[in-house]
């Protein structure tokens, strides 16, 4: 037991940078197939599958679309996504809680990316860990629905603080549930200072022609 | 919860500091996490022995390091921010946009562990 004195190596390098090279690639690949990615996060229940399955259904025929959707254990929201036209593919993450760049990586090749115009990953129901993992995406979109609390954004900043854009779904809820519409998007603003915000609900449409314009690539 | 996975990828690129190295083990790391990853430092700490069982980090000492925010006020300048208030600096509430600082998640330094004399 006479070690020599230990070394100190300076590393300062991003643990997951395996994932942010693996993302450089999958950003790569859907820039050269001209593929706009959208990521899109959200706690469970808040409306991801249904804001898809309506966005599927209205713009059919308009823009090719595509979804990868995780999910733990079931293949439940790709069934779901697929009754509607467009090709869905499940990524099962086992008891993984996100997504990672590898997972969307593996699943690609089961898709024809230069027929694609717009691939939606649909990540795992989950506030925290998606956020620190880029998939590759253009654009991420945070969700949160009416009936879960106006302080969602503070109590999962760094999620909301790497939004996109902002959508509040169920609109159609908000005055059954008594949501404070001033004081969620007063929420959403002190994590992300002047991230746009879109009020919409998949149920009756309103507000889906900003998330439209959004998915185009045409800003909120 | 995924300080597990984030465990692992520690593991991974600190296996590889200590390849470039020659090393075989390291005794401890240092790693930053900022206020904003949201990884707790706890959950990390917790998760890290199991994960490196078996690799060549086993029985290594991890330290934590928390990164406060950091953000740039108009008319403060640098301020502290806190995660529970958001990006507004907490003297005046103005909005600091950009986070300076608080978002790390990095592997900071390896101490390397020397062949024992009776390992050689």
């Amino acid at each position: 037991m006479t070690a020599t004195k230990p070394r100190i190596v300076t590393v300062r390098q991003h643990i997951l940078k395996a994932n942010d090279h693996t993302a450089a690639e999958n950003r790569a690949a859907f820039a050269a197939a001209g593929v706009r990615a959208i990521n899109l996060a959200s706690s469970p229940g808040a409306g991801k599958t249904a804001l898809l399955e309506r966005t599927l259904r209205d713009l059919a025929g308009q823009v090719n679309m595509a979804v990868a959707v995780g999910d733990l254990a079931t293949e439940n929201d790709a069934a779901r996504l697929r009754q509607h036209g467009a090709q869905a593919e499940q990524i099962v993450t086992g008891t993984i809680c996100h997504l990672d760049a590898a997972m969307v990586q593996a699943v690609l090749p089961r898709f024809d990316l230069a027929g694609l115009e717009v691939l939606f990953l649909e990540n795992v129901g989950n506030l925290v860990c998606p956020s620190s993992y880029d998939l590759g995406e253009a654009a991420r979109a945070v969700l949160i629905s009416t009936t879960e609390g106006e302080d969602k954004p503070l109590k999962y900043p760094t999620m909301f603080n790497t939004a996109d854009v902002v959508v509040i779904t169920k609109m159609d809820l908000a005055d059954a549930v008594g949501f404070d519409r001033d004081l969620c998007r007063e929420n959403i603003d002190r994590a992300r200072p002047g991230v746009p915000v879109i009020e919409l609900s998949s149920l009756s449409g309103a507000g889906l022609d900003a998330w439209y314009a959004f998915v185009r690539g045409q800003g909120v | 919860m995924h300080e597990a996975s984030i465990a692992l990828s520690l593991i991974d690129v600190a296996s590889e500091v200590l390849r470039e190295h020659g090393a075989a083990r390291a005794s401890a790391l240092t790693v930053r996490v900022g206020a904003w990853s949201s990884v707790v430092p706890e959950a990390l700490t917790a998760a890290f022995p199991a994960c490196a069982a078996g690799t060549p980090l086993e029985g290594a000492r991890l330290s934590v390091v928390t990164v406060p925010g950091v953000g740039e006020c108009p008319v403060h300048g640098r301020v502290t921010l806190d995660v529970k208030r958001g990006l507004r600096c907490p003297a005046c509430g103005a909005p600091t946009p950009t986070l300076l600082a608080g978002d790390e998640l990095e592997l900071d330094e390896i101490e390397l562990a020397e062949p024992d004399r009776e390992d050689l």
